[in-house]
């Protein structure tokens, strides 16, 4: 794999991880993100390959941005539709008990996929057409959007949308007892996360060039999950470093061979005992303020 | 006529056999849940273990895939012998994980999210170990392996085979066990007496880290042996089986309720016997029966369908 | 015909499985009077707070505000009612800022659009500023404001005890319930709390509903009081008429005697 495409790649986990991280900053352990991301990879993959009128657009030459911008919006409004059918029954739900549902919902997806007819089954929809000529275009593409999804959780915490997640993480029944109607914000957080994987989803199917039932599973449920946890789970910061170093470890570790996963293994299992707050908290980060007063600009969002 | 029930029985067996594994599994994760409060993600890599320590302790060769290719145990022990051995080496290989992945959270009182992540990452470590051993291909186990019993009896004129029977025996058998030892015995009520109050089960001497080890041993010895009893009756294929079946025996558990013996009982036996009951023209959506009965019981009944409900103090 | 009282309890009664909590509890709070609320442990007052302020559904009875029924409502509603309460517990958002967890009481008053906060509009920070500014006076009154960038669990118990407070007067109320409020504090700063609370109502036309044990601090500081025994009220008055109730001698005064 060449370096430009390991780099598209992490970025893809560190917007995964973005996904996992808003219901998590508001205390819900939703491990739906996988799902959505499918979601929105097929979106993209059916469009572009089956909908005539994308799929011409595609043919002979690269694929047109514009319509990668029409599968962004119809993957991101689907995304968006069923989380906010499934959000309220489900955010119901506490704890493991919201974590094992979200999976259920996973693997119910994931059954569908591979066995209804307009997905491919499970060789899947191959052949997805090329945006851009190479891993650059993916890289800018990709960055752009993680810039996009960092800018819009940074200043969500400067909102009172932002205070009262991180209020109802700490404590659900007092933020409620202070009027904040808590289940439209879980949900508010449910759906944005839904809208990112969605996004993600539509990336990573032209950047694979071909998408079926695998992508998205369980196993993708929880390392995005190690993601967030590893890299902080209290900052929009953490997750984005988790995703990328994380993504990018076992192509890292080639050199140890089939070592490889069994380091990665490794890492997930002590990360949380040596660094249970993650690597970023924002301890961290105010105490790396004081320390660099300078570079201090955006000191307030800090504390939280 | 008597085709259609004999039918009905075959397919009722099936479901009964694979809910038994089910409820292995998910009484495996009770034990744990019930002492500490978390759910053990390493279980179904500890079930992998079970089925290839088996499979090695009766004189299965390994592959030409992994490291140790062409390996042989230098003994062939019998199917039962072997499967209480692999049991053991599971339950020694759940200490191991309690040791590294759990006590040192445990130590600090850490949220239970990241024993979730830490014991998920020794779930990695095993399973990627056994694929670096043995390699990634599939082993079975030979028919022949239960000595003199039958490959099958005939009941009620359905064929049952033998390792079907015998999963459901050993399911019902470690239930009926379990909810004796836990409810009747000293060290039993120890251990429930931990998982409700730690600090007053410590006032009464009660050693906690004990009894939570006493947890992790059984059930890897659980997944062990329902690992090495699945082996023989489907087989092995590759390192990740288990994790398929944990992720199910994870529903199950929770379908049944959290923490409840019988619950997971039930729930094993509800989402096998819905499995089987999938007519075989939709069979690709088999997987997918449990987890959609699962989705709609939590959205009816958030705690399961024999959990307890907490009341929240304010 | 008087206007009905701001809250009105009507037989309420809640139940543990078989242990009944609050039983057939009737209590009149009129407008801009401090009522407190005292009986031994486990009387059922936190409960009787639970119902009100809607964490808890009552299994009977009901609950008036301003003369319409509110029982059952979701702890949210019953806030923007008018009804905020602290907890005897501290339930304080710890990690946050003790500004931040003043601008959380906030959130209702907080009109601006999601889409003005991510793009950071003039209007926007104009609102912001000013909701700062609110939350700055409210600690200052309840003398936290230079503990204002402290984050809510680095403080002294005294002070989480006036940021839950101060956090409760963010949402506006015109009900304030006080759980214990003056728990672990000395007699001076018990006697500086009283004040405070009167100050309070004054201020901001407050109507106080008070749980507290000490029983001198209640019969100066409250008009009226009630008497919780065993989920039941026991006795009701001016604090001269409860204090010479035999009823109330015998369960709670006279142990204290």
């Amino acid at each position: 794999m060449s370096d430009l495409s390991l780099l598209v790649q992490m970025g893809l986990g560190a917007l995964l991880a973005l996904s996992v991280y808003l219901p998590l900053r508001c205390g819900q352990l939703s491990l739906a993100t996988p799902g959505f991301y499918a979601i929105g990879g097929y979106v993209a993959a059916l469009l572009s390959t089956r909908w005539p009128a994308l799929a011409a657009a595609g043919a002979g030459g690269l694929y047109p941005l514009p319509a990668l911008l029409l599968e962004m919006v119809l993957a991101v409004g689907l995304a968006v539709g069923l989380a906010l059918l499934i959000g309220r029954p489900v955010l119901k739900l506490r704890g493991i008990y919201l974590a094992i549902a979200t999976i259920a919902l996973v693997e119910i997806l994931r059954v569908v996929n591979l066995n209804a007819g307009w997905s491919g089954g499970a060789v899947g929809i191959f052949a997805i057409p090329q945006p851009f000529d190479g891993p650059g275009g993916y890289l800018v593409c990709t960055a752009l959007l993680l810039a996009l999804c960092c800018w819009f959780c940074a200043r969500l915490e400067q909102t009172r949308l932002g205070r009262a997640m991180a209020a109802i993480r700490e404590d659900e029944l007092a933020t409620r007892c202070m009027g904040v109607p808590t289940a439209q914000v879980a949900l508010s957080a449910f759906v944005l996360s839904a809208a990112i994987a969605a996004l993600t989803g539509v990336v990573a199917a032209h950047f694979l060039n071909t998408w079926n039932a695998r992508q998205g599973g369980f196993d993708a449920s929880i390392t995005t999950l190690a993601f967030v946890v590893f890299g902080g789970s209290r900052t929009w910061l953490g997750p984005v470093l988790g995703g990328l170093v994380l993504t990018a470890l076992p192509e890292l570790l080639r050199p140890v061979g089939d070592l490889r996963l069994i380091v990665f293994g490794l890492v997930i299992l002590v990360g949380p005992i040596l660094a249970p707050q993650g690597l970023i908290t924002p301890e961290r980060l105010a105490a790396l303020a004081r320390a660099f007063p300078a570079r201090a600009a955006g000191g307030n969002g800090v504390r939280r | 006529m008597s085709s259609g029930v004999e039918h009905l029985l075959q397919v009722l067996f099936n479901g009964l056999a694979s809910g038994a594994v089910y409820a292995l599994f998910a009484l495996g994760y009770t034990l744990v849940f019930s002492v500490l409060g978390v759910i053990n993600f390493a279980q179904g890599a500890l079930f992998t273990l079970g089925a290839y320590f088996t499979y090695l302790l009766i004189g299965g060769a390994v592959g030409s895939n992994g490291a140790l290719a062409g390996f042989q145990l230098p003994l062939a022990l019998p199917f039962w012998l072997a499967l209480l051995l692999a049991g053991a080496g599971a339950a020694g290989m759940g200490l191991l994980v309690e040791a590294t992945a759990f006590a040192p959270l445990r130590q600090r009182r850490a949220e239970p999210l990241l024993f979730l992540i830490s014991s998920l990452g020794a779930g990695v470590v095993i399973v990627n170990g056994v694929q670096l051993l043995m390699g990634a291909e599939s082993y079975s186990i030979p028919a022949g392996s239960l000595g003199r019993l039958p490959a099958a009896v005939l009941i009620g004129g359905a064929q049952v085979r033998t390792v079907q029977l015998l999963l459901m025996a050993v399911a019902a058998v470690v239930l009926v066990v379990l909810t004796l030892w836990l409810e009747g015995s000293r060290l039993g009520k120890a251990l429930q007496a931990v998982s409700e109050d730690p600090v007053t089960a410590r006032l009464l001497g009660i050693d906690a880290g004990a009894m939570i080890r006493l947890a992790f041993a059984l059930s890897g010895f659980l997944a062990g042996v329902a690992g090495g009893l699945v082996a023989l009756s489907v087989s092995i294929a590759g390192p990740y089986f288990g994790i398929g079946f944990g992720l199910k025996g994870l529903g199950v558990l929770v379908l049944g309720g959290l923490g409840s013996v019988p619950g997971a009982m039930l729930g094993g036996l509800v989402v096998g016997l819905a499995e089987a009951l999938v007519p075989a023209e939709f069979s690709g959506y088999k997987d997918g029966v449990a987890y959609g009965f699962l989705f709609l019981v939590l959205l009816l009944r958030p705690r399961g369908l024999l959990g307890k409900a907490t009341v929240s103090k304010v | 015909m008087t206007a009905p009282p701001l809250l009105e309890l009507e037989g309420l009664s809640r139940s543990f499985g078989g242990l009944v909590a609050v039983n057939q509890v009737s209590l009149q709070v009129q407008e801009g009077t401090i009522t407190g609320l005292i009986g031994p442990n486990g009387a059922g007052k936190t409960t009787l707070f639970n119902l009100i302020s809607g964490l808890t559904p009552p299994h009977a009875g009901r609950i008036l505000w301003q003369g319409a029924a509110i029982g059952g409502l979701p702890p949210e509603r019953v806030n923007r009612l008018g009804i905020a309460r602290t907890f005897q517990n501290l339930r304080l958002f710890g990690p946050l800022s003790c500004l931040d967890n003043v601008l959380v009481g906030l959130h209702s008053a907080d009109r601006s659009p999601l889409l003005a906060g991510l793009l950071n509009r003039p209007a926007f920070r104009r609102q912001q500023d000013q909701l700062r500014q609110r939350a700055h006076e409210l600690l200052e009154l309840l003398e936290l404001d230079r503990l204002a960038d402290q984050p809510a669990d680095s403080l002294a118990y005294g002070h989480r005890r006036r940021l839950e407070i101060a956090r409760a007067l963010a949402t506006g109320p015109r009900l304030l319930l006080l759980d214990e409020p003056a728990a672990g504090m000395n007699p001076a700063e018990k006697a500086a709390l009283a004040d405070l609370i009167e100050r309070l109502r004054q201020r901001f036309n407050l109507t106080v509903l008070v749980i507290e044990h000490h029983v001198p601090l209640m019969m100066r500081l409250c008009d009226r009081l009630a008497v919780l025994n065993f989920g039941q009220r026991i006795a009701e008055g001016t604090p001269a008429e409860v204090r010479s109730d035999p009823l109330v001698i015998e369960a709670y005064l006279g142990s204290q005697a």
